[in-house]
């Protein structure tokens, strides 16, 4: 026991003594999240099917995320990976591209590899999240705990081989080849391709202006183009904006969807912000859409690396194509309304 | 046991040691965390401005130039990366801007760095630590009581930044002679007549 506990001083001495050696030398980053939600919707149903906090009237598991990074020179790799509902079988594929709650074990959010050529040149290879969308599948970079139509609708995961090219400070671009979209490996081969252009006009606002084409999670031909920016007005009013457009299966069928995101920072730990959403579903074959519409209140209120996020939210769908129900399980409603408590601890 | 024991109270001493070694930024006359020192130098200022230019150009990660007036002040734009621990594990939590100054005098040259300026880091969707804002908080802004250990680190590691920041660029204007552009070398003909 004893050799243990010396050979165990000796190694974390010696490993000290290197990273203090090799200063400049990117050490082995680790970080992560935790996460876990009360819901309770009025109707006392399950009502709001969007991702994330789905369980009605019960404290839930969201999801325990781990990320590793190294960087070597000009190389980096990042492994994340993540285990819960949140982190498997609701956000990513199992081995054979399902999302059966049982089989899911392959708990990859990210895997890739990063080569910075230049400093204005990049290439990346693996799984990655998508480069497509406002909102993210971590719970920490979201500021609202639930998910909106739109998030729910995208892509969630880009497999594939990307170059960033960045002109300046203000303007990048980003262009790749990549799988059928949220899956690990290409059924019908690299399918897919998609760029980025990142244009940062003033300081604090950024825009990403997305396009995919390609084998989408249904298994049509789909192209997506995808406003995504952000504009930080002051220290504490920050507005952001997503709208997207859908065309799938030679336009038989889709989607199109803006949310608006105004947020405002009482103080560095306090803050207020609303989700306002117009989501239609285009069509089949030229039928009639259908559209809902969500508001969306959260509170961020942070201590330490916990954020708690207290949450109301309004659904209204005129078109019964959620299957709201009222209170009595079996009468079809047209709005839906739910309060959540989560608390998400980064690290 | 005693192994532990000793572990732990190496640990304890280091950090503390660290800690008491830092000193921190003063305040200027402004109210604000200021490193500012004053060189005397025998190097000509043209030199001295070619050597600044070339250090900024050498760490351009980390600095990048802003202005170069006419007359002698030369600013820059600076960072320093947060990290969250100093343990062998751990990742950047944010990171904090500042301002460089630079002018020559008579003899002498000075510098300064100021508008120390916190912006927190997030998590990208590719799992990258990001700033999560283009909006800093000023160093001096009162911390609440429950992020006052954190802000206290910030200005240690601040600290401890401007002052090895301020060694390595004295180095660097007295040791770094910049080489003159060489002439054009002469191309000899040998086939014409």
């Amino acid at each position: 026991m004893k050799n243990n506990i010396a050979a165990l001083t000796f190694l974390l001495f010696g490993a000290t003594t290197v990273a203090v050696a090799q200063e400049k030398a990117s050490p082995l980053e680790i970080s992560g999240s935790v996460d876990t939600y009360y819901k309770y919707d009025f109707n006392k149903s399950a009502n709001i099917k969007t991702y994330f906090a789905n369980d009605q009237n019960s404290v839930s598991l969201g999801m325990i995320d781990l990320a590793l990074k190294k960087t070597t020179g000009k190389a980096s790799f990042v492994g994340e990976l993540s285990f819960g509902p949140r982190g498997q079988f609701q956000s990513i594929p199992d081995a054979a591209g399902g999302y059966d709650p049982v089989s899911n074990g392959f708990n990859i959010q990210n895997l890739y590899v990063n080569y910075a050529f230049t400093d204005k040149f990049t290439m990346t290879a693996g799984y990655m999240g998508t480069f497509i969308g406002y909102e993210v599948i971590s719970p920490a970079a979201n500021f609202n705990y639930s998910t909106s139509y739109l998030f729910g609708s995208g892509p969630f995961q880009n497999a594939g081989i990307k170059g960033t090219y960045s002109f300046s400070e203000k303007v990048s671009l980003m262009v790749g080849l990549f799988n059928e979209w949220n899956q690990y490996s290409a059924i019908r081969g690299v399918s897919s391709v998609g760029g980025q252009l990142m244009i940062s006009p003033v300081k604090g606002w950024t825009a990403y202006i997305n396009g995919l084409h390609g084998l989408d999670g249904y298994g049509s031909y789909s192209t997506i183009v995808d406003l995504t920016t952000a504009y930080q007005i002051t220290e504490k009013v920050k507005i952001g904006l997503n709208a997207a457009n859908l065309s799938a299966g030679d336009d038989e069928f889709g989607y199109s969807g803006v949310a608006l995101y105004p947020q405002y920072a009482f103080t560095p730990a306090v803050a207020l912000g609303l989700r306002a959403e117009y989501f239609n579903y285009k069509g089949i074959s030229g039928g009639p859409s259908a559209s809902v519409t969500s508001f969306t209140l959260s509170g961020n209120i942070k201590a330490g690396g916990l954020t708690f996020i207290p949450e109301v939210r309004f659904d209204n769908d005129k078109d019964f194509t959620q299957s709201f129900t009222k209170s009595d399980l079996t009468t079809l409603n047209k709005s839906a309304a739910q309060f959540s408590l989560a608390a998400v601890y980064s690290f | 046991m005693k192994y532990l024991l000793f572990l732990c109270f190496l640990m304890i001493f280091a950090q503390y040691s660290w800690a008491q070694d830092v000193v921190l930024l003063p305040k200027d006359e402004t109210g604000k965390y200021t490193y500012y020192e004053v060189v005397k130098s025998t190097i000509k200022d043209d030199s001295l401005k070619m050597r600044l230019l070339s250090f900024l150009a050498n760490n351009r990660k980390e600095i990048k130039l802003r202005t170069t007036s006419d007359g002698k002040l030369i600013t820059a734009n600076g960072k320093l990366i947060i990290q969250k621990s100093l343990a062998v594990i751990s990742h950047p939590s944010g990171e904090i801007n500042y301002q460089f100054n630079f002018e020559t005098g008579d003899g002498k040259y000075r510098f300064w760095l100021t508008d120390f300026e916190f912006i927190p880091y997030q998590k990208d969707r590719y799992g990258n630590f990001v700033p999560s804002t283009t909006v800093g908080i000023p160093l001096e802004k009162e911390p609440k009581k429950s992020a006052a250990d954190q802000w206290q680190d910030y200005l240690q590691q601040s600290s401890a930044y401007a002052a090895n920041f301020a060694v390595r660029l004295k180095d660097y204007l007295i040791n770094k002679a910049i080489p003159l552009p060489s002439p054009a070398e002469k191309k000899v003909i040998s086939k014409t007549w």
